[in-house]
């Protein structure tokens, strides 16, 4: 029974932000797109930290695959981390879709900021190690920005927070698994 | 930030309530659910189900008070729940137990997307909670806890 209205409000405000983000530059813009550029700035910086994490899973994924050759490690933490690099990866295309591209707001002040991803551990248990608090740092920034952006966003950051967290618990157990 | 500053009142508009009643519907059809879960389950997994069942009624309590605290009153628990599904084995259960978690989880963000300022942040805290405990009673997780398939 409540499913369904559940429903209709996830769709209706997905819909919506569109509209925001495209009525963010004049006064004229439907409705009352709350603080525009912060939440486009929010965005942008959503959009850099999903690409660092793509790449910290990248290089443990290859650090994996060298300590594979040299030390016989198996493949059960790879397979999973490569699940979870799958997910970053869709979270980072949902992100993306929010901005219109060629708009001034897309463009900022020049392009998306560069990920920045500090050195990764070089053995793999303390590499995986790394990208369970990293899950749980980006996990806690989003849900902490989800007053500062339009509600439609804000449900984006929350689904995405969300699932950040699921990783934590998996990268434990692929850890013990080493 | 509104020039004119916080209008604060302690009434909720109606977007809140409706964002409220749906997480308070969600969380009352998980408790009850969460009943035919344990009862299909044996060792840490019922003691799972058992804690998960609690967190639900203290959920749905919290609701409730926030509700009658904004003036208004949350519907009842209905004395039974279809389920989406037959239960008759532990792998049944357990999928039972995800279902109602992702239910929650959406009826939360609805409430991220909907409620007011103070409510959003709650919101958001409840559908990572239960995003989390969908995760562990599947074994596996997902893009975009909560929001339809595809995620936009």
């Amino acid at each position: 029974m409540s499913a369904d209205p559940t429903r209709r409000v996830v769709l209706a405000a997905s819909a919506a932000l569109p509209l925001l983000v495209a009525g963010c530059r004049g006064t004229q813009a439907l409705g009352r797109p709350p603080q525009p550029s912060a939440a486009v700035r929010h965005l942008r910086a959503a959009i850099a930290a999903e690409q660092s994490m793509v790449a910290r899973y990248q290089r443990v994924l290859a650090l994996l695959a060298d300590d594979r050759a040299a030390a016989g490690s198996g493949p059960p933490a790879r397979a999973t981390l490569t699940g979870l690099l799958a997910e970053h990866q869709d979270h980072l295309r949902a992100l993306r879709s929010r901005l219109i591209p060629g708009s001034p707001q897309a463009a900022g002040s020049g392009s998306l900021p560069s990920p920045s991803v500090t050195e990764v551990p070089a053995a793999p248990r303390p590499a995986i190690s790394y990208l369970g608090r990293a899950e749980q740092a980006a996990s806690d920034r989003l849900l902490s920005q989800v007053l500062l952006v339009p509600p439609s966003l804000a449900q984006l950051f929350a689904s995405i927070s969300a699932s950040e967290a699921t990783h934590v618990p998996v990268l434990a157990a692929a850890g013990v698994t080493l | 930030m509104s020039a004119a500053g916080r209008a604060v009142t302690r009434r909720l508009t109606a977007a809140s309530i409706s964002a409220l009643q749906a997480a308070l519907a969600a969380e009352q059809a998980a408790a009850y659910g969460y009943g035919v879960v344990g009862s299909h389950l044996s060792g840490t997994q019922a003691e799972s189900a058992t804690a998960d069942w609690v967190t639900h009624q203290a959920a749905a309590d919290k609701l409730d008070g926030l509700l009658a605290a904004g003036g208004a009153s949350g519907t009842p628990a209905g004395v039974a729940y279809q389920l989406p599904g037959a239960v008759h084995t532990a792998a049944q259960a357990t999928a039972l137990a995800a279902t109602l978690e992702d239910q929650v989880t959406s009826a939360y963000l609805g409430l991220v997307a909907r409620g007011s300022r103070d409510l959003r942040m709650l919101g958001a805290q409840e559908a990572r909670a239960a995003a989390l405990r969908a995760a562990r009673w599947r074994g596996t997780t997902v893009a975009f806890p909560g929001l339809p398939a595809g995620g936009r």
